[in-house]
């Protein structure tokens, strides 16, 4: 975790920055005059589903360290010695994987209890705060899951180094995001129960996606 | 009695075969030098033993147990590649301290072993090119081992670096086994005891070095006085006389009749490595 952090501390303050802005984002309805709040847009479940998606994108980009540090390790000849220590393919992938829910998750529970804290003083809805709670943290630990085993994956298999490709990793993790966005729109009543599904659906096929690359990707992929 | 024994061993990547059918069978502790051109098969064989690459067929076994299926023997053995494999943000200590943790190991022993304790705090992307490689030749020595495989130890390391790393492996080939590969033939002669010649992924020659015989051996000496009238056969290179003959035995009578001559010697040296013209063969 310490090393990813050292690679890259870009991508380390952009994603504070984002969760920043999304802790903003998320209480900034009670500040709003009531005559912006009564508009045809429903301002009530915008902000709130827009903050639960930049912040998980935030965590997605703290995160982005870890994949840059697989690229960095297998070219250097690290993964060739731990191969040859016992360890397997699956070992060091979640060994990185590992990595990246730790560096997420401190994200989040930064954010979450910073929001909590903004939205008590502001007046936001313990019952909104919460659900941007839960949702924030499952879509967001199940989003960057999904992106870093997708990445490493992806690394493996490059046949010609191109280094870490993190704006693919990037639109990777829109694209769960962006119906975790959407859906409560369409079932609004059903938001909280459509969200948490998308990341549960999102961790099993992570999970799914760990084990099958531990298996399927030849040890060889992993040598500089 | 330990022993590694490769038993008609096929590896390589992907669909690429790079090592055929080699068999192989080492029961002496000793540094065993693998020579090769490039491409030969020289890391493809190592990384194959270190259980890194799974063969194709055949079984590599260290004391009659699968190294590539028995992480416990694997334990017992170690691989030094030609790359560094150390985190260069890192510290030297804090380096070795992450293969500690992963592996086990006496950092504090490594250390002392290769002269790092001053570098300790330095970060490893400031050292010198011999300076890693020492850091990186201390990750192998954090524990005890039984096997050791180094693939070029001493490339791109400057004389004094690869001395010490040679006396190390001498020191450890009493008891240890030490698979060691080298495109230097001059060192490769210098501490092998045995050779292991791999040519297009076969095993050419596998015996003692000092069994290695050569066609012709050229000899260079050099004398205080000029000696060209007692050796008229002799051409003259880089303040050498050189003359060539069949065998190394010759050598103590054409000394000996230059010292009843008048010759004033300061050196006798063999030019030639008999290992170069196994290297060349085709």
């Amino acid at each position: 975790m310490q090393r990813s952090i050292n690679l890259s501390k870009t991508y380390v303050i952009i994603g504070i920055v984002l969760a920043l802005y999304g802790t903003i984002l998320s209480n900034l309805l009670p500040l709003l005059p009531t005559n912006t709040v009564n508009t045809p847009i429903d301002l009530t479940n915008i902000f709130p589903l827009l903050s639960v998606a930049i912040l998980s994108l935030s965590a997605l980009l703290f995160s982005m360290p870890v994949v840059m540090l697989f690229v960095y390790d297998k070219n250097n000849g690290i993964f060739e010695y731990l191969l040859s220590t016992g360890l397997d393919q699956l070992d060091i992938f979640k060994g990185y994987v590992k990595a990246s829910l730790l560096l997420a998750s401190s994200l989040l529970a930064f954010v979450i209890v910073l929001n909590t804290v903004i939205g008590t003083f502001v007046g936001t809805s313990l019952t909104l705060l919460a659900t941007i709670a839960i949702l924030t943290f499952s879509i967001g630990v199940s989003v960057v899951f999904l992106v870093t085993v997708s990445m490493i994956a992806f690394s493996s298999l490059q046949k010609t180094r191109m280094g870490a490709n993190q704006p693919l990793g990037v639109s990777l993790g829109i694209i769960p995001v962006f119906p975790a966005l959407i859906l409560p729109f369409i079932f609004p009543s059903y938001a909280l129960i459509i969200d948490v599904s998308l990341a549960a659906a999102i961790l099993l096929a992570s999970i799914g996606l760990l084990l099958s690359i531990g298996k399927l990707i030849l040890r060889e992929k992993l040598l500089p | 009695m330990q022993k590694l024994e490769l038993t008609e061993v096929s590896s390589g990547y992907g669909r690429n075969e790079v090592i055929h059918q080699l068999s192989l069978k080492i029961t002496e502790p000793s540094i065993y030098v693998v020579l090769g051109p490039n491409g030969a098969g020289k890391t493809t064989l190592f990384r194959t033993i270190g259980g890194i690459l799974k063969p194709f067929s055949g079984q590599v076994k260290f004391d009659e147990s699968d190294l590539f299926y028995s992480k416990e023997t694997r334990r017992r053995i170690t691989y030094l590649s030609h790359l560094n494999a150390i985190p260069e943000e890192m510290t030297v200590l804090d380096a070795l301290k992450y293969y500690a943790e992963i592996e086990g190991g006496d950092v504090d022993r490594v250390l002392d072993l290769l002269n790092l304790r001053e570098l300790k705090d330095s970060k490893y992307n400031t050292l010198s090119q011999g300076q890693k490689k020492r850091v990186s030749i201390g990750k192998i020595f954090l524990r005890d081992r039984d096997l050791y495989l180094l693939d070029e130890p001493t490339s791109n390391v400057d004389p004094k670096v690869s001395k010490e790393i040679r006396d190390i492996l001498i020191k450890l080939s009493k008891d240890k086994f030490v698979l060691y590969s080298s495109h230097n033939l001059y060192e490769a002669k210098e501490i092998g005891t045995y050779l292991i010649l791999i040519r297009n992924g076969q095993l050419k020659f596998f015996d003692k070095v000092e069994n290695v015989k050569m066609k012709h051996y050229r000899i260079g000496i050099k004398s205080l006085n000029d000696i060209s009238r007692l050796l008229p056969e002799a051409k003259l290179e880089n303040d050498y006389y050189v003359v060539t003959v069949d065998s190394p035995k010759m050598v103590a009578g054409i000394i000996n009749d230059l010292v009843r001559g008048g010759a004033e010697l300061a050196e006798v040296r063999e030019l030639d490595n008999p290992l170069q013209e196994l290297f060349e063969e085709d």
